[in-house]
């Protein structure tokens, strides 16, 4: 399942770049669909590629967080009324990722990936996420924080709760999300 | 609206944990029993695989107990971390004219090893590969996909008659799953599970203790640091049902000290690391315990010829050494050595030899090694 579960999410995330480059000639709705099915498509076809392979090694573990954000990115871009992120929010995800980064790799002596492998600790993890999501006034924290715990729990991908709802190329695709925002 | 659905997905949530909470197996934290190494009649000491790389390099070797001896396994290629390197091996059993070495051979490629990984993804080199001791025949290999050593993942390998068929990545880090390796064997608890000792290489450079659960999947880390110190490639050596040392490599070449660290629960904690007074060339050891108070380790501890290897023994669990037995390396460095008991009170050891240019082991017994230390 791991296996089918990182090809889709590869499919939609390539299906998010030929979104991109789809809606130059057509409108967001049929720009988003068209560029799903190419991009899922895509992906199974040319799944013993060099470069599908490479992708799935290089961002390997994918998680939910990924696809979901794509997705909720282009149906609002295909007008569903789904609200965003709100700056203050990005900016504290953005600050507390990269602390979390840091920590895991040493910086401090504080270890908060390993808090990801226990049941315990995701289940409080989980509630502060959907707390916050009803702080912030959206569904999306709360959706992934759930559908990762979900996918976890069932053993599909990593054994670490954080790899299903976090990703390191966040931080630069956060960075840039704030600073066109902030500009 | 958007409350409502939130309500439902924190219900979810909670349905969710109270599954997971009730499958979950508490892990054991007590070291299996530490059975003394036999005597094992008269001394022995014998050369069993002496392996020259055609051309490049062969290094860290490691050791797979099996059912009629044992097999040498370690990575071989143009040089380390190139593109061309795969992992060989050598199966050494005893026979009527002694141990016999099979010819070296390929056992595991990158590209079998990528076929076989689940999901499947490009696997450019090899490196430090050990024995998964939780499932017969499996392996735990240090893969990278991308970048060189501190980009690196540790894979979870099933073997096969004709190599991998299946691999999966440990997951130790948030940043890509990269920058975790292995060096030193795991280390038995009394469930019949195992400890994984590890290390993480970016950035600020720590040991981990690894614990997994039945299905290989990681359940819990502990970190192995000191302030100041660049604490790799852990070896641990439990000594009772709680105590254990683990003795590791400082990245840093100029301290040159042997580092150490302690767990008295079973590898719930670990002591902060700090430097022994032994020389270490900032390279791996390889230690055993004879029982439980007796430890032979194998280490680059002579400054004055920091390429030999030397055999050491410690009376006191780790805290004072003495060499027994010297392991010339003449022209190039004896490297990366690592220690494993085989059946009837036999140690093997083995160690790459001529600066990374091929692997050497031997098998000797308890009666050899008292017979060193007089």
């Amino acid at each position: 399942m791991t296996e089918r579960l990182t090809s889709l999410w590869l499919g939609i995330v390539a299906g998010w770049a030929l979104y991109w480059l789809l809606s130059g000639w057509l409108a967001s709705a049929p720009a988003a669909g068209l560029g799903l099915g190419l991009g899922i498509a895509g992906v199974h076809v040319l799944r013993e590629s060099r470069a599908v392979t490479g992708a799935v090694a290089v961002l390997e573990p994918v998680g939910v967080v990924l696809p979901l954000l794509v997705l909720w990115h282009m149906a609002r871009a295909s007008g569903l009324a789904l609200p965003q992120l709100s700056t203050p929010v990005l900016a504290l995800f953005l600050v507390a990722h990269v602390a979390f980064l840091a920590a895991s790799m040493g910086v401090v002596r504080a270890e908060p990936y390993r808090a990801g492998y226990a049941p315990g600790p995701v289940a409080v993890l989980v509630l502060a996420a959907c707390g916050i999501g009803w702080v912030a006034g959206t569904p999306l924290i709360p959706v992934v924080a759930v559908a990762g715990q979900a996918l976890w729990a069932r053993g599909w991908g990593s054994s670490n709760w954080f790899d299903h709802v976090l990703h390191a190329t966040l931080v630069p695709v956060a960075a840039i999300a704030l600073l066109l925002r902030l500009v | 609206m958007i409350g409502a659905l939130i309500l439902v997905l924190a219900a979810v949530s909670l349905g969710l944990s109270l599954w997971t909470r009730r499958r979950d197996m508490p892990l054991c934290w007590e070291f299996a029993p530490v059975e003394p190494v036999d005597p094992g009649g008269a001394p022995l000491f014998e050369t069993v695989l002496d392996h020259a790389a055609d051309a490049g390099q062969a290094h860290s070797p490691s050791i797979l107990v099996t059912e009629t001896g044992f097999s040498v396994l370690w990575f071989e290629g143009s040089a380390e971390a190139q593109a061309d390197v795969d992992l060989f091996a050598a199966d050494i059993a005893p026979g009527p004219d002694g141990w016999q070495a099979s010819a070296p051979g390929r056992r595991v490629t990158r590209a079998d090893l990528g076929r076989a990984m689940e999901p499947r993804q490009m696997v450019i080199t090899l490196g430090n590969t050990i024995e998964d001791a939780s499932r017969t025949g499996g392996l735990l290999a240090t893969v990278v996909s991308v970048g060189g050593w501190a980009m690196a993942s540790v894979a979870r390998v099933a073997m096969g008659p004709d190599g991998p068929v299946r691999a999966r990545k440990l997951n130790l880090s948030p940043m890509l799953n990269r920058s975790v390796l292995v060096k030193s064997p795991m280390v038995a608890y009394a469930d019949a599970s195992h400890g994984l000792p590890a290390y993480f290489e970016m950035g600020r450079m720590h040991g981990l203790w690894v614990r997994c659960d039945a299905a290989g999947r990681v359940r819990h880390t502990v970190r192995m640091d000191g302030p100041g110190l660049k604490p790799i490639q852990p070896m641990v050596v439990p000594l009772g049902p709680r105590v254990a040392v683990a003795l590791l490599r400082d990245f840093d070449v100029n301290r040159g000290r042997l580092l150490v660290s302690r767990t008295t629960d079973g590898g719930q904690s670990w002591s902060a690391v700090t430097q022994t007074t032994l020389y270490n060339p900032s390279s791996p050891v390889a230690a055993l315990a004879l029982d439980e108070r007796r430890i032979l380790m194998a280490a680059n501890d002579d400054e004055g010829a920091a390429q030999d290897l030397r055999l050491l023994l410690s009376d006191d669990g780790g805290n004072s050494w003495r060499a027994i037995h010297r392991l010339s390396g003449g022209q190039g460095a004896l490297r990366y050595p690592m220690l494993r008991r085989l059946g009837g009170g036999k140690i093997a050891l083995c160690y790459s030899h001529s600066t990374k240019g091929g692997v050497r082991a031997h098998v000797m017994n308890r009666a050899w090694i008292e017979a060193q230390d007089t």
